[in-house]
C-alpha cells in the first residue's frame, strides 16, 4: 500500500520523502543520545548552525506573512492580494517548522510550556517565546478561512468572523501584561483594541472584507516585537560578538532587514513555485512589488554603514580575517549587487532578473544571520565552532518536511485562487 | 548580601576546595590527563561535574618563576547576565547572594551560557535529559546560615566568606597595608556590575586565568534599552495601525461608491 503510494510520486517528491525520513532518524538519534552526539556545539559555543539558520534566518524569511497581510488588509494595496495566501501559508509552515526545530535544539524541549506561566519579562528570549506562541496562533487564525472555503464550512467561517477579534483582544492584552507586569499597560492596550472593534461593530469604522482588522494588526504587532527581539537576544553577548555585528541597534537592523526581505522572499517563492507547480506567476505584479526593494536596500545599507561609523568600527572591514571577508560577502551578495540589479529596469521586469535579484537578497539575509550567530561569535580559549554534518542534515530534513507540506497545501487548498469570503 | 574573597597570595594550591565542592555537591570524579602548559593543574577546565577549579600558573614574580593559583567558579554577579537571559527564570539571584538554578523549569536553551561574561555555566551535552550546572555558592548551606564548603575547608584562609561590604573593606585594607605585595585591584568588585566572588592577587589577573576584558557594567544594562519601549510600541502600533486602516478603508469605500454607483 505504502509502496504503491510512493511509486506514484514524482521523482522530486520521492527525494524529499527520503530526505525527510532520514532527517527524522537523525533527530531520534539526537533525542536518545543528547546534543553532543549530533553537534559540534560546546560550552564555549553553545549556539551554532541551528540558531543562525533555522531560527534567525528562518523566522526572518517568514516575515512575508505579516508584511503582505498588513500591506493588503491594513494599507489597502488590493493589487497584491494574490500574494497574501501563499505568504501566510509560508509563514505558518515556517513557524511550525521553527517550533519543530526548536524541539531539536532545546536541551529540555518538554519544558517549553513552562514559558506560559513562568514569566521573566527582562529576558528577550522570554519575549520571543511568547511572540512565537502568539504569532503562530495568529497565523493559524489567518489560515483557517482557506480550510473553511475549501470544505464550504460557512457556519464555522461566520463563527470565526465573530470571535477572532475578541480572541485577539485577549491575546494582545495578556501579552502586554506578561511583558510589563503592569495592569495599567494591559488596560491601555485592551481599551485601544476594544475601541476599534466597537467602532467597527457600530458601523462607524469600516471593516476589511476578508480579514478582521484586529487579527492583521496582531500579526504586525507580534512580528515587530519578535523580529526585533531576536536581535536584542545578542545584546547580552557583548564580549563574544565581533564589532562588525555587535551594535546596540541590532534589534532595529533585524526588524528592518526582516521587512526588507519580505518582497524578495515573496518574489522568489512565487517564481520558484510557479516553475514547479506549473502555474504562471504574475510577472508585472512582481516587478511592481520589486519597486520597493531599492529603497529598502539603500536605507539598510546606510543604516549598516552609519552604525559602523558611529561606533568607530569601520576599520574592522579592512582587516584580513574570516569575519571581515564574511562581512564583505554579506554586503556584496545581499545588499550591493541586488541594489544594482533592482535599479536596472531591464532586470526588474524580466523573470530571470527578478529571480536572481530576489534570491541574492534572501541569501544575503541568511548570510547576515549566520554572521551574527556563528561567524561573528568568537569565544576566546575555545576551539572555534564549525557545524557537524548531522546539524545541517537535520535542518535539511526539517526543510524537506516543510516542502512536502507546502506542496500538499498548494494541491489541496485554495491558495492561489482567491474567492470572496461569504458575507455574513 | 554574602560574598567570598579569595586571596591568591594565601593559596597554596592544595585543592581541598575542589574536593570539598565535589563532596558537598555530589559531583562525580572525572578521568583526567596531563596536558601541555599548565603543569599540575587538574582537571583542565570547569565542567558539568567540576564547579570549581584551582588554576596552576607559573608567573614571574620578583625576577623568579613562581606558582600563583587562581580559583575558577561562578562569580555570582549582583545582576547576573545568566539570570537576565533566562526566559523562564530558572536561574535566579537569591537575596543572600547565590545565583541558583532550577532544572525542573529549564528549557535547555543555553542562552545563559552566552550571556555569562565569565563563561561559567556548563551544559550536559551527552545526556538525553541534560541540565545546566554551575557552582551554587553552596546556596543550601548559605541559606542555613553556614559557609560554602570550599571556604570552610581552606586551610590557609585564602577563601573567606562573609558580608560583601565587609569583604570589600577587608580586601582594600589588605592592599593598603601591603601595597607592594598586591595588584591594586579587587577583581569582582566592579566587573560585570559587581560580583559576590572577589579576588586579590600579587600578579596581573590576566596571568592567572581571569578575563580582564569583562565589561564594568551589568549586562542587563545592554538589553534594558531594547526591552523598555515594548509597551509603548504595542500601544503605539495599536493606535497607528487601527487609524491607518480606518482612513484607508474609508477612502476605498468612497472610491468604490463613486465608481460603481453605490453597489459592488
Amino acid at each position: 500500500m505504502v509502496r504503491k503510494e510512493f511509486s506514484k510520486l514524482t521523482t522530486g517528491m520521492k527525494v524529499l520523502w527520503i530526505i525527510a525520513i532520514a532527517g527524522a532518524i537523525v533527530m531520534v538519534y539526537r533525542w536518545v543520545f543528547g546534543l553532543g552526539a549530533v553537534t559540534n556545539l560546546s560550552d564555549g559555543y553553545p549556539w551554532g548552525w541551528w540558531i543562525g539558520f533555522d531560527i534567525l534566518a528562518g523566522i526572518a524569511l517568514a516575515s512575508g506573512g505579516f508584511v503582505m497581510a498588513g500591506t493588503v488588509h491594513l494599507l489597502g494595496r488590493e493589487k497584491y492580494h494574490v500574494f497574501v495566501r501563499p505568504a501566510i501559508l509560508t509563514a505558518l509552515l515556517g513557524y511550525l517548522l521553527f517550533i519543530f526545530g526548536l524541539m531539536v535544539d532545546l536541551g529540555r524541549p518538554w519544558n517549553l510550556y513552562v514559558a506560559i506561566y513562568s514569566w521573566h519579562h527582562e529576558s528577550p528570549m522570554f519575549e520571543v517565546a511568547w511572540c512565537v506562541m502568539m504569532y503562530t496562533t495568529v497565523l493559524i487564525l489567518e489560515f483557517v478561512p482557506l480550510v473553511f472555503e475549501r470544505y464550504s464550512l460557512t457556519k464555522l467561517h461566520n463563527l470565526w468572523r465573530r470571535f477572532v477579534p475578541w480572541v485577539i483582544v485577549i491575546m494582545v492584552s495578556m501579552f502586554t501584561l506578561a511583558m510589563t507586569y503592569s495592569f495599567w499597560w494591559m488596560l491601555i492596550v485592551f481599551v485601544i483594541l476594544v475601541t476599534w472593534e466597537v467602532l467597527m461593530m457600530a458601523g462607524i469604522m469600516p471593516r476589511d472584507k476578508q480579514m478582521p482588522i484586529l487579527l492583521i494588526m496582531a500579526g504586525v504587532i507580534f512580528s515587530t516585537m519578535h523580529q526585533s527581539s531576536l536581535g536584542s537576544i545578542f545584546l547580552l553577548s557583548e564580549q563574544f560578538i565581533h564589532p562588525l555585528w555587535y551594535t546596540p541597534i541590532l534589534p532595529l537592523l533585524f526588524l528592518f532587514s526582516a521587512i526588507m526581505v519580505a518582497p524578495a522572499m515573496v518574489t522568489f517563492e512565487s517564481l520558484l513555485s510557479g516553475r514547479v507547480l506549473k502555474h504562471t506567476p504574475k510577472l508585472d505584479l512582481l516587478s511592481d512589488l520589486s519597486r520597493w526593494m531599492p529603497y529598502f536596500l539603500v536605507i539598510y545599507l546606510l543604516a549598516k554603514l552609519g552604525d559602523l561609523m558611529v561606533r568607530g568600527a569601520v576599520s574592522h572591514t579592512l582587516s584580513f580575517n574570516t569575519q571581515a571577508i564574511s562581512w564583505w560577502l554579506e554586503m556584496l551578495i545581499g545588499v550591493i549587487t541586488p541594489l544594482v540589479l533592482y535599479l536596472t529596469p531591464k532586470i526588474r521586469t524580466s523573470r530571470s532578473g527578478l529571480l536572481w535579484s530576489s534570491s541574492l537578497v534572501v541569501i544575503g539575509l541568511i548570510w547576515n544571520r549566520l554572521n551574527v550567530a556563528v561567524v561573528g561569535m568568537i569565544v576566546a580559549e575555545w576551539e572555534t565552532y564549525f557545524p557537524f554534518w548531522a546539524e545541517i542534515f537535520i535542518t535539511i530534513g526539517i526543510f524537506a518536511i516543510g516542502l512536502i507540506a507546502f506542496r500538499w497545501a498548494m494541491d489541496n487548498l485554495p491558495i492561489m485562487e482567491h474567492h470572496e469570503a461569504p458575507s455574513t | 548580601m554574602k560574598a567570598m574573597l579569595i586571596d591568591a597570595t594565601r593559596c597554596i594550591g592544595c585543592r581541598a576546595c575542589q574536593v570539598a565542592c565535589k563532596e558537598w555537591n555530589e559531583r562525580k570524579a572525572e578521568p583526567t590527563t596531563f596536558f601541555a602548559g599548565k603543569g599540575y593543574q587538574n582537571p583542565r577546565d570547569l565542567s558539568a561535574e567540576t564547579w570549581t577549579l584551582i588554576t596552576y600558573n607559573e608567573v614571574k614574580t620578583n625576577g623568579k618563576f613562581d606558582w600563583v593559583f587562581g580559583k575558577q567558579q561562578c562569580f555570582h554577579c549582583l545582576v547576573p547576565g545568566c539570570a537576565t537571559a533566562c526566559p523562564v527564570a530558572a536561574l535566579v539571584k537569591l537575596d543572600s547572594g547565590p545565583v541558583v538554578y532550577d532544572a525542573s523549569i529549564c528549557l535547555g536553551c543555553r542562552y545563559c551560557q552566552l550571556a555569562c561574561p565569565f563563561k561559567i555555566p556548563r551544559f550536559e551535552w551527552d545526556k538525553a535529559i541534560p541540565e545546566i550546572t554551575k557552582c551554587t555558592l553552596c546556596a543550601d548551606r548559605v541559606e542555613a546560615g553556614m559557609e560554602p564548603s570550599c571556604s570552610k575547608v581552606c586551610p590557609t584562609d585564602a577563601i573567606v566568606f562573609g558580608d560583601r561590604n565587609k569583604l570589600i573593606a577587608e580586601a582594600e585594607s589588605r592592599i593598603a597595608s601591603n601595597p607592594r605585595e598586591y595588584i591594586h585591584q579587587v577583581y569582582g568588585r566592579d566587573e560585570a556590575g559587581g560580583t559576590c566572588v572577589m579576588h586579590l592577587s600579587n600578579v596581573p589577573f590576566g596571568d592567572i586565568g581571569f578575563d580582564t576584558s569583562i565589561p564594568m557594567h551589568a549586562l542587563a544594562d545592554n538589553v534594558a534599552p531594547a526591552m523598555k519601549p515594548i509597551p509603548y510600541v504595542i500601544g503605539g502600533l495599536g493606535i497607528v495601525l487601527g487609524a491607518t486602516s480606518w482612513i484607508i478603508h474609508r477612502r476605498m469605500e468612497k472610491d468604490s461608491t463613486q465608481n460603481n454607483g453605490g453597489s459592488e
